[in-house]
This record gives C-alpha cells, sequence and structure tokens, in this order.
C-alpha cells in the first residue's frame, strides 16, 4: 500500500479537476464526487499507514527528476514515513467528514459545487504537502494550501468582512512564507539539497556550520509561525472564521494549520542539532498558549472562541517541539492529532449550532442543550477533550506537553502552559454554559441538524475520547513508532515527568471548570468580577491586547504612506525631469519658430545679406583685401 | 571692335541686382516670376560671355546658357500653373499671402 | 528545407500582411478572421521549431547565413551578412513572442473598434520584428528588427489608443528611440573595434584568451575601460525598455493609453527584448564588466521589485497597477541576472516567458472589465465576481501567478531567480523577498477591490467572458500551468546553452 501512496493526493484533485468542469452541471450531486475522492484517499491512507506501522516497515520513498538546476537536479516525488503517515490518515479522516458535514451544511447555497472544488482542492494540497519528501515540494504544496485557505476564507466573496478576512489570511501567512522561502533557499546552498534525508545527512556529517543551522532552523520556523498562527502573525487566524464553519473545522483547526507544527516536526534532526533556534520555538509557543487563551476569555463569537483556542493549543505543540528532545517531539505530533480530532470536532458543533441559531453571538444563544441533544453532548466531549479531563484524548496529550517541558528544564514556560490551561478550562466551558444551558436570549426556533451532519461529529466524539490511548505513559505505541526512525537525537536518557504534573494540570483544568460553572452555569458569581474592577485589562483581552490595531499603523498605514509619497516623487521627480526637458525642447522649438515668419521674400533677403556677409568675411580672411 | 569682357558682366550684374531686387521686393507673384526670369538671363549672359573670354573658352558655357533657357522656361510655366491654381482657390497673387506651410 | 525554418518563422506574418492588403476594408469580419490566422502560422512554426530544437547541444541551431552587402572601408571590405539561428536563450522566447503575437491579435479583435486593415498590417509587421530579435544572430539584423517593433508601435498606440493616445506614443516613440540611439552607437562602436556584426564572432573576439582584441598590448587590444563604457552604454539603453526605474515612466502612460493588443505585445514580448539583449549582448560579450557590476545589477533589481510594488500599491486605476506591477517583475529578471550563476539565468529567462504570459493575461482581464464598464478605476468597480463569475475566477487565477503561486510559472521563475541570488548576495536577496509580500499585498487590493465585495446595481447585467476571449484565455492559462507544473519543458532547452554562457563570468 505504502508503494501507492502517491495515489492518495490524486483523489481529490480527480475530484476538483471534475468540479471545475462539470460542477454546475452536478450541483449538489458534487458533494458525492468529493466525498468519494477523500473515501478512497482515506482507504488508501490506512492502507499505508498500517504497513508503516507493522513490525520492521521502513521509509518509502521514490522521486523522478522534476527541474535540473545547472548541475544540481531537483527531483519530485513522495515518501511515507511514520510522521506523515499518522498526517495522511489525519488530513483524509478529516477531510472526508467534513466533506460529509458540508453536505448538510452548505445545502441549497448557490456556489455549493464551487465549495466543493475548493475542498477538494485544499485536501489535495494538504497530502501533498505531507507526502512530499523534500522541501521544495513542500513549499509549493504550502503556499496551495494557503491560496485555498484563502478562497474558502473568501467563500462569501460578496461581504467586506469575508473579504478582507481573505486578504488578511493571505498577506500575513504569506510574510511568514517568504521566512520559509529564504529558509529553504539558504539550506539549498548550504547543504546542496532540498531532500529531508540528504539535509540531515548534511547535518549529521557537519557540512553545515552551527550558525547556519540556527539561522535556517529561525526562518523555517519563521514560516511555520505564519502558518499555525503563532505569535506575533496570529492576527489572521481569528478573521479566518468569516468562511463558512466546515473550512474551519477542516483547515483553521485539524490540518492547514497544523502544518507549522507538522514542518517543524518534520525538520526535528535540524532543531535537535541547533539549541538556539529550539530555545526560539520554545518561547513563542509558551508565549502564544497563554496569550491566546487569555483573549479567548473573553470574546463573545463562538467560532472566534475556537479559533484562540486553537491558537493556543498550537502553541502548546510548538512549546513541546521547542524543548529539543525525543519526549517533546512525541508530546507534540502526539497533541497534533488529538487537537485534530476535537477541534474538528467543537468547530463542527460550533457549526451545527450557528446552522440552527443563525448567529455566532453565544450571548444571543442559550439554553440550546434542550433542542440539541447530540450537538450538545458532542461539544461537551470535546470541551472536556480540550480541557484535558482524564482519560479524554486531549489528557494525555495534553499531559505529555507539560511533562516535557517539565523535565527539559522550561520551568517558567511549564507555569505559563498550566496557567493557559486553566484559561483553555475556562473559556471553554465558558462557551458551553452560555450557549446550552440557562434560558433562551430570544426566540428561536433551533432543531438538530441532519443526520448528515450529526454523523461526522458523533464519529469524531468518539475519537475525541478514545484516541489518547494509543499513547498512554504506561504504553507509549505511538510514541515508539514514531521516534525509531528520529536522527540526531542527543545521547542520554529521558526523564520520565513526575506524576505530581497530572495532577496539578487536572487541578487547574477543574478549577478553571469549576469558575465556569459558577459564572455562567450556577450564576452564583457575578460576570463582571474582572471586568468591574479592572475594566482596562477586560478591554485589553476582549481587544485582543490591539494588536491588529498596532499593525494597522506600523505596517499598513506606513506602507500606504510610502505608497503615496513615491507616488508624488514618481510623478513630480523622476517623471517631472522628464516633462522639463520635454517643455524645454518644446519652448525652444516655439521660440525659433517665431523667426519663420513664412514670408518668402523675407528668407531670400536673409539669405541674400548672409551671403554678402559670408563674402566680405571671406574676403577679409583670406586677406583679400588691405 | 571688341567689346571688353567687363561690360558684359556690368551687364550682367546690373540685370541680376534689378532681377533680386525685384524678386525680394514686389508683392506680386508675377513680378516676382519675372524678376527671377531676369536673373537666370543674368546668369545666361555671364555664360556666354565666358564662353567667348573665358580661360578656356569653348561652346560648354553656351550649351549650358541653352540648358538654363529651356529650365527657366519649364519653370515660369510651372510657376504661373502654380500661380493659377492659387489664384483660383485664394484669389490673390500677393508673395506675402502665400504662407500656408506656416499656418 | 529545415534550414529555411528560421526565414519562414520570422517572415511568415508577411504571408497575412499581403493577403490583407488584397481585401477591402469593408470586409471587416474577414480582415478580423486573416489578421489572427496570420499570427496561426507563425505559432505553429515555432511549435515546429521546438519540436526540431535538439536539448543537448550547446551552440547554435537552425542556423542560415547568406551574404547581404558589404561595407567598403580601408581596401578591405566587412560583409554585412544574413544571419539566423536560435539556442537555448532565444528558442522559448521566440515562442513566447508567436504566443504573445497571436493573443494580441486576437485582443485586437475584440477591442478595437476602427480601422481593423490598418491595424493588422502594422502589427503583423510588429510581429515580424518581435520574433526577428530573437532569430537574428547579427547586430545588424537586431538593429532593423528593433526598429520594427517600435514604429509600427507607436502607430498603433497613437491612433487606436485612448484619450491621450499621442501623448504616450510620442513619449513611448522618444524614449525608446534615445534607447535604441545609444543602442546603434554602442553596436557601431563594436564594429569599429572587432570589425564583426556576428554575436558568436564579437563574444570570440572579445573573450577568447588568443584573440588580438583580448591581448594587452596588441594593436587591436579593447580596453577594460572601453569595454566598461559600452557596457554601462548598453545596460542604459536596454533599462530603457525594460523599463529600470528611474527610466520608466514611458510605460506608466503607455499602458494607461494604449489599447489592449499594444500593451499585450508591449509587456509581454518587447520589454522581454530589453532583458534579453541584457543576457545575450552585456553578459555574452562583456562577461568580465558584467561580473564587476553585478552587485550593482542585483542592488537595482531590488529596487525595481520594491518602487514598482509599493507604487502598484497606491494607483488608482488597475491599468497603472499592472503597468508599476511590470516594473517590479523585471526586477526579478534583474536578480537572475545579478546572480551569474546557472540557476539565476534560469531564472531570469523563466521570469522573461513567465511574465510575458501573465502580464498579457491580465492585461487582457483588465480590458475586458474596462470595455464592458468603461472604467478601470478600482474604487468604482467591486463585486464583479457576481455577474463575471469566470472573469472573476480567471482574473484571481491570474493575479495568483503573477504573485508567484507554485503550480503555475510566476513560481519557478520567483523561485529559481531568488534561489540563484541567494547563493551569491544573500543580503540583497533577502530584501528582495520584502517584494513577494507587496506583490501579494497590491494584486490581492486589486483583484479583491474588482471582483470581491459587494456589488453595485449598474454591474449587475454585465456579461461574462465570451467563447472568443475565453478560448485564448484558457489557452494561455494552460501554459503558464504547464510551465508550473513540469518547469523541465523550458528548462531543458536552456542546459547546454547556459553550460556555455556561465563558465566565461566564473559562475
Amino acid at each position: 500500500m505504502m508503494s501507492s501512496a502517491w495515489l492518495i493526493p490524486l483523489f481529490p484533485l480527480l475530484a476538483f479537476l471534475i468540479l471545475l468542469a462539470f460542477g454546475r452541471q452536478l450541483k449538489e450531486a458534487s458533494a458525492y464526487v468529493g466525498i468519494l475522492a477523500t473515501l478512497a484517499g482515506f482507504i488508501l491512507a490506512l492502507g499505508a499507514f498500517f504497513e508503516r506501522f507493522a513490525a520492521g516497515a521502513e521509509d518509502y520513498y521514490v522521486a523522478f527528476k522534476w527541474l535540473t538546476l545547472g548541475d544540481k537536479v531537483i527531483d519530485m516525488g513522495f515518501e511515507v514515513t511514520p510522521i506523515n503517515a499518522m498526517m495522511l490518515v489525519i488530513v483524509t479522516f478529516v477531510s472526508m467528514l467534513v466533506h460529509i458535514y458540508s453536505k448538510g451544511y452548505m445545502h441549497g447555497d448557490d456556489r455549493f459545487p464551487v465549495f466543493y472544488s475548493y475542498l477538494a482542492l485544499f485536501t489535495f494540497s494538504m497530502l501533498g504537502l505531507v507526502i512530499s519528501p523534500n522541501l521544495l515540494q513542500v513549499y509549493i504544496f504550502w503556499e496551495l494550501v494557503g491560496v485555498c485557505s484563502f478562497l474558502l476564507v473568501g467563500f462569501y466573496f460578496y461581504k467586506d468582512e469575508a473579504k478582507a478576512a481573505a486578504k488578511k489570511a493571505f498577506i500575513v501567512t504569506r510574510v511568514g512564507d517568504v521566512g520559509l522561502f529564504i529558509g529553504i533557499s539558504l539550506l539549498f546552498w548550504y547543504s546542496g539539497s532540498f531532500n529531508y534525508v540528504d539535509i540531515f545527512n548534511a547535518i549529521q556529517n557537519g557540512v553545515m556550520q552551527p550558525w547556519q543551522i540556527t539561522l535556517v532552523g529561525i526562518l523555517i520556523f519563521i514560516g511555520a509561525v505564519g502558518k499555525s498562527g503563532q505569535f506575533p502573525l496570529h492576527t489572521w487566524l481569528p478573521d479566518a472564521m468569516e468562511g463558512p464553519t466546515p473550512v474551519s473545522a477542516l483547515i483553521h483547526a485539524a490540518t492547514m494549520v497544523a502544518a507549522g507544527v507538522y514542518l517543524v516536526a518534520a525538520m526535528y534532526p535540524l532543531y535537535l542539532a541547533s539549541p538556539d533556534a529550539s530555545q526560539v520555538i520554545a518561547v513563542i509557543g509558551g508565549i502564544t498558549a497563554i496569550f491566546a487563551a487569555s483573549i479567548g476569555l473573553t470574546q463573545r463569537d463562538i467560532k472566534r472562541v475556537l479559533a484562540y483556542s486553537t491558537v493556543s493549543q498550537l502553541g502548546y505543540m510548538m512549546l513541546a517541539l521547542g524543548t529539543a528532545s525525543v519526549a517533546g517531539y512525541v508530546a507534540g505530533t502526539f497533541h497534533l492529532m488529538t487537537h485534530a480530532f476535537f477541534k474538528a470536532l467543537l468547530f463542527l458543533a460550533a457549526g451545527s449550532v450557528i446552522h440552527a441559531a443563525h448567529t455566532q453571538d453565544i450571548f444571543e444563544m442559550g439554553g440550546l442543550y434542550k433542542k440539541m441533544k447530540i450537538t450538545g453532548t458532542v461539544f461537551l466531549i470535546g470541551c472536556l477533550a480540550i480541557s484535558g479531563i482524564f482519560p479524554f484524548a486531549g489528557f494525555w496529550s495534553k499531559e505529555e506537553i507539560l511533562g516535557a517541558a517539565y523535565t527539559s528544564g522550561h520551568t517558567g514556560l511549564f507555569w505559563m502552559a498550566v496557567v493557559a490551561a486553566f484559561f483553555t478550562a475556562f473559556y471553554m466551558f465558558r462557551l458551553f454554559f452560555v450557549t446550552f444551558t440557562g434560558e433562551p436570549a430570544q426566540k428561536n426556533h433551533a432543531h438538530e441538524s441532519p443526520a448528515v451532519m450529526t454523523f461526522p461529529m458523533l464519529l469524531l466524539a468518539v475519537l475525541a475520547i478514545v484516541a489518547g490511548f494509543i499513547n498512554t505513559p504506561g504504553a507509549p505505541i505511538l510514541g515508539h513508532w514514531l521516534t525509531e526512525g528520529l536522527r540526531g537525537v542527543p545521547a542520554g536518557e529521558e526523564h520520565s515527568a513526575p506524576f505530581w504534573i497530572t495532577i496539578v494540570a487536572t487541578g487547574v483544568s477543574l478549577m478553571g471548570i469549576g469558575l465556569a460553572y459558577l459564572m455562567y452555569g450556577k450564576k452564583s458569581v457575578s460576570r463582571d468580577i474582572i471586568a468591574g474592577p479592572l475594566p482596562w485589562l477586560y478591554q485589553l483581552s476582549f481587544r485582543k491586547y490591539y494588536i491588529d490595531e498596532i499593525y494597522d499603523v506600523v505596517f499598513v498605514r506606513t506602507l500606504r504612506a510610502i505608497g503615496y509619497f513615491l507616488n508624488v516623487v514618481d510623478y513630480y521627480i523622476i517623471d517631472g525631469v522628464v516633462r522639463l526637458v520635454g517643455a524645454f525642447t518644446h519652448e525652444l522649438g516655439n521660440a525659433e519658430a517665431r523667426v519663420q515668419s513664412g514670408q518668402i521674400q523675407t528668407y531670400g533677403l536673409v539669405a541674400f545679406l548672409g551671403i554678402v556677409l559670408l563674402v566680405i568675411g571671406l574676403t577679409f580672411v583670406r586677406g583679400l583685401v588691405g | 571692335m571688341s567689346v571688353p569682357l567687363a561690360s558684359y558682366l556690368l551687364v550682367a550684374l546690373i540685370l541680376f541686382c534689378v532681377g533680386l531686387y525685384g524678386a525680394l521686393t514686389k508683392r506680386n507673384a508675377v513680378v516676382v516670376l519675372l524678376s527671377i526670369e531676369l536673373m537666370l538671363n543674368a546668369v545666361n549672359i555671364n555664360f556666354v560671355a565666358f564662353a567667348k573670354f573665358g580661360v578656356l573658352a569653348n561652346l560648354t558655357g553656351q550649351i549650358f546658357s541653352l540648358f538654363s533657357i529651356t529650365l527657366a522656361a519649364a519653370e515660369a510655366a510651372i510657376g504661373l500653373a502654380i500661380l493659377i491654381s492659387l489664384y483660383r482657390n485664394r484669389s490673390t497673387v500677393n508673395v506675402d499671402e502665400m504662407d500656408l506651410m506656416k499656418r | 528545407m529545415d534550414s529555411m525554418l528560421l526565414t519562414l518563422l520570422t517572415l511568415s506574418p508577411l504571408l497575412g500582411l499581403v493577403v490583407l492588403a488584397l481585401i477591402p476594408r469593408s470586409q471587416v469580419s474577414s480582415i478580423k478572421l486573416i489578421g489572427v490566422l496570420a499570427t496561426v502560422l507563425p505559432l505553429i512554426l515555432s511549435f515546429i521549431l521546438y519540436a526540431g530544437f535538439s536539448f543537448n547541444k550547446a551552440g547554435l541551431q537552425f542556423v542560415e547565413k547568406h551574404t547581404w552587402f558589404a561595407i567598403p572601408a580601408d581596401q578591405v571590405s566587412f560583409p554585412i551578412n544574413y544571419e539566423l539561428g536560435v539556442d537555448g536563450l532565444s528558442m522559448p522566447l521566440v515562442l513566447l513572442a508567436s504566443v504573445i503575437g497571436f493573443f494580441a491579435a486576437i485582443a485586437g479583435a475584440v477591442f478595437l473598434k476602427k480601422r481593423w486593415k490598418e491595424f493588422y498590417i502594422l502589427f503583423l509587421l510588429m510581429e515580424i520584428g518581435t520574433i526577428g530579435c530573437f532569430t537574428a544572430q547579427n547586430l545588424f539584423l537586431f538593429f532593423i528588427f528593433f526598429e520594427f517593433t517600435l514604429i509600427p508601435m507607436f502607430f498603433i498606440m497613437g491612433i487606436w489608443g485612448f484619450v491621450e493616445r499621442e501623448k504616450a506614443a510620442m513619449r513611448f516613440l522618444i524614449y525608446n528611440g534615445v534607447g535604441s540611439a545609444i543602442m546603434l552607437i554602442v553596436f557601431v562602436a563594436i564594429f569599429m573595434n572587432v570589425w564583426t556584426l556576428n554575436y558568436t564572432e564579437i563574444t570570440q573576439a572579445l573573450n577568447a584568451p588568443n584573440s588580438p582584441f583580448n591581448t594587452p598590448g596588441s594593436p587591436g587590444f579593447v580596453s577594460e575601460g572601453l569595454r566598461t563604457g559600452m557596457f554601462v552604454a548598453l545596460l542604459i539603453a536596454f533599462a530603457i525598455k525594460i523599463p529600470i526605474a528611474p527610466l520608466h515612466t514611458w510605460m506608466i502612460k503607455a499602458y494607461q493609453e494604449s489599447p489592449a493588443a499594444a500593451v499585450l505585445v508591449s509587456s509581454g514580448v518587447m520589454i522581454k527584448i530589453g532583458a534579453y539583449g541584457l543576457i545575450r549582448f552585456n553578459v555574452g560579450f562583456f562577461p568580465e564588466a558584467a561580473t564587476h557590476m553585478a552587485t550593482f545589477i542585483g542592488v537595482l533589481g531590488v529596487i525595481n521589485i520594491i518602487y514598482g510594488a509599493v507604487l502598484a500599491l497606491v494607483q488608482k486605476s488597475l491599468k497603472l497597477v499592472l503597468a508599476y506591477s511590470s516594473i517590479s517583475h523585471m526586477g526579478i529578471i534583474l536578480l537572475g541576472i545579478a546572480a551569474m550563476n546557472t540557476v539565476g539565468f534560469q531564472g531570469a529567462i523563466f521570469q522573461m516567458v513567465s511574465h510575458g504570459l501573465v502580464a498579457a493575461l491580465l492585461f487582457f482581464i483588465v480590458s475586458m472589465i474596462f470595455e464592458r464598464t468603461g472604467t478601470a478605476d478600482i474604487a468604482e468597480l467591486g463585486g464583479l465576481a457576481k455577474s463575471m463569475p469566470f472573469v472573476g475566477g480567471i482574473f484571481l487565477t491570474a493575479a495568483m501567478a503573477s504573485a508567484g503561486l507554485p503550480g503555475m510559472s510566476g513560481f519557478i521563475s520567483e523561485f529559481t531567480a531568488f534561489l540563484g541570488l541567494f547563493k551569491v548576495m544573500p543580503q540583497i536577496a533577502a530584501v528582495g523577498t520584502i517584494g513577494i509580500i507587496l506583490t501579494a499585498v497590491y494584486l490581492l487590493r486589486a483583484v479583491l477591490g474588482t471582483t470581491f465585495g459587494p456589488t453595485a446595481n449598474r454591474w449587475l447585467g454585465l456579461a461574462d467572458a465570451q467563447p472568443l476571449e475565453v478560448i485564448p484565455m484558457v489557452l494561455v492559462l494552460g501554459l503558464i500551468v504547464l510551465i508550473g507544473v513540469y518547469p523541465s519543458v523550458l528548462s531543458e532547452p536552456l542546459q547546454a546553452t547556459l553550460q556555455n554562457i556561465v563558465p566565461r563570468i566564473g559562475g
């Protein structure tokens, strides 16, 4: 099955081409094309996964010549390694569920086939990214997923907000992409190749200087920062919620935003060789985790809360990877997997709520549990999973992250992560209580979503409960398998995390849930307990630390001002000089034209006088007179 | 008896100056054309005079004067034709009003 | 008859020209048909050329050489030959010229409103010039073909343009006239020094170790200073054509006021002649001077990229956005050249072809919008994707190609050019990458401002693209995607030729 892994991305590509050509005729039947393609991909991906998972399996690599650059040949191809086999399964699975779910969610939309074609294109690109054996190919698909994200965020193109959000998503990630671009370009010349294997060989053989490794590592991480919405390039992700909700579940929760984490994980041998670059990742990850969580506390839009929680969780993953240890590597990728399940679940459930309530403001909902039992239950499961409550999936993976952070000596970051965990539990349950319990804020005719939407949610809910058992501290099956072939692992034994971390982590999560219950469930604690005495603190969080405003002034306005200034320079100085030369020549011509009276006799007279003068002059010069 | 070369040249000179004066000052285009004829004829006189009294006296001068006469006739014909068509269009033969190129 | 292929190709538009001359001007539809068909002939021939082109040979192929006339000087006389030939460097550009010629001929049929007969006659003359510039193998022929592109373009701009067409045409003519005058002076200077006009012979004379013109102390030695002087003069001449800021202002007016067909040819092919000349003459003849000036060219490239991009950001008119975007994209060609290595040159040539196709496509789309709405002002437009979904979609796709989206030609050219430069001048290249971000910013601003957002009522009834418009756009887009997905179609013919050029500059 591994040898046919290249087919996995091609199914969605085929679906995209079919929908592009016949979408208008297929109308809502387009959904089946997409679902079938992702189903086929999922089955193949499972096959490849299990084949790779079997004992004694080796990585599988195939490539063909794509482009000749002087004496260098650049290949395109695919490979199957533990981490990308895992990603293939996650991506095809979530994508398939989202394809099914969208059939209900997008029902009745004019551009239904277009939506499905974009989804298929995205799935193709994401799978292509995952399956790539070299950084150039990763970059190609990296950009393609960015464009698909842009297209889907801007799907409701007639809305000004969607237009602005799409633009922002594209441009902010583009900033990160440029970092990645510079990184892989330099890496190509330093190491002589784009291929993972060759690069890791070069690092192991000491071909690259330490400063080169660190520089390249940080540049590649900048790409990951943009894609995974890490601070300070996180601003696009919450805005991207303007897209249809299934898109948010697929792209902006489960797969594309995880691409940054995946890239860092895929380049792990490079980061293991550079403690400085790893430190940067850990710090950025830690800051992002707590920073985004603190914004999530006060947002009113159900999708935005989830978006900030995504940013925060991605920060966790980065923090884990930044510890530059085997435990961190396992924890980061493990959390990537569990997060894909429970966050996709939460988004789909949120979509179901929005579908029913026709609003995204949680304070306009309330009491939905009675009307939407399935949605409410799965949402609760998602909340428990993300809060890290035993035995849900998030418990195991978050546990490992905290453990990795602590044992690798990042004590400060560890405590930041603990506080972020408290915030996470609080805002997730705030969301749950406000949306599903209490009295309806306004009359609505909310009803449960159709089976085509609840079925994917139920499947994800099951995974959100059980996915964690694949890697428990007692039996780290996944971790063992993932790290088997990992190169560049520093010598020295790994410390296992002390048990009190589990207690602390679960404790703070329960405290968060409890506080949320008291404030929003039982309403025995005033909601204004913080916002009342410290309004600026509330505003700071609600306004997202004014980051958007700062960027607007520092970058957008400055750039535009430079643009207008240069426009003036271009018109008045550069073109001005040209026009001045033109005008001067023109005036000179005018002046001379005035001499030309058009009177032939005057010309004759002047010519005659000229001859006379010439003769007199010549006579004197030749000395014929005197 | 023979008239000296200087006399021929003097007559030609006077003739030429008269022609030049006329060509440069007269407003009537017909008179200007006539004046140009005068100047050409002054040249003819010089040709013939040099053909007889020149350093290398030969017939070339006389032949050239024949050319020149032919040319003058052609010129007068074309000039007058232009003048007539101009007169038909603009009902004037004044030289100072013929500045179409300038406009 | 293989040996006649290049002559046939270069002069093939003449056939259409003759037929057109025989058709009365009142038969508009047959004139349009003949005009478009006349450009299909060179298109087919150039694909035949590509098919017959051998990828492994480094030197010229399809060479034709006939003595034409001779210039007498000091007892000996110097023959001026008619010599054509293509190598890996000119091959892609010949293809580009014929593709764009076809595309622009359709643009003429779709968008022009008067005097089609005169237009197509001038247009076909211009096409001879553009193809000839790339097939010519000596300076004399090159100059003739170069002028052949200028004069018809002047008339096309001046007659079929918009409001300020005469001004724009004059400006175009004067700028480019100055450029070609400088070029002519250098060509004469080269001839007076090495007594030949053939590219290969000049390169040999100036660079071969045993050449008398390259041996200090020998009577014919061409000194370092003279070489640098000629290099700089040529650089200025081509800088006008490309254009390199601050010699770019002719282009702004020209893009704004010219008819679509003229801009397609100008942005698609003619400005590439400048870049081609830069590689063929500047780098080819004076490799040492080029190596010395590489950093300078790199800096110029970065300035062009960022200057063009920042200005494109604040333009009100779509046409001006595209004009400044062209300046920005030409900067990438300069970066590739500045790298002075195989990867960089490859990037530069990729970028010539890619930008030719993409810019032509973009301008075609903008012309469609302009024709339907009567404006190119971004603020006035908006929400066009609702009434013209196809146009909206292809506009976005073309913009993405221009912004260097992988899977399309823009990416591969941008990537290779930058990759080449990162090897030698990482700092300059890193500054240049700011342009990549800015490109995305101004293109999205322009495209989203036009097609996204709420639709004004008056734009609701616009007609989407017609078949005559769809077919060429899809064809060009197909080429863009083909190059993007499988760049070897372009890079393979280049390899052997570049192996020939690069060693001389020590890259």
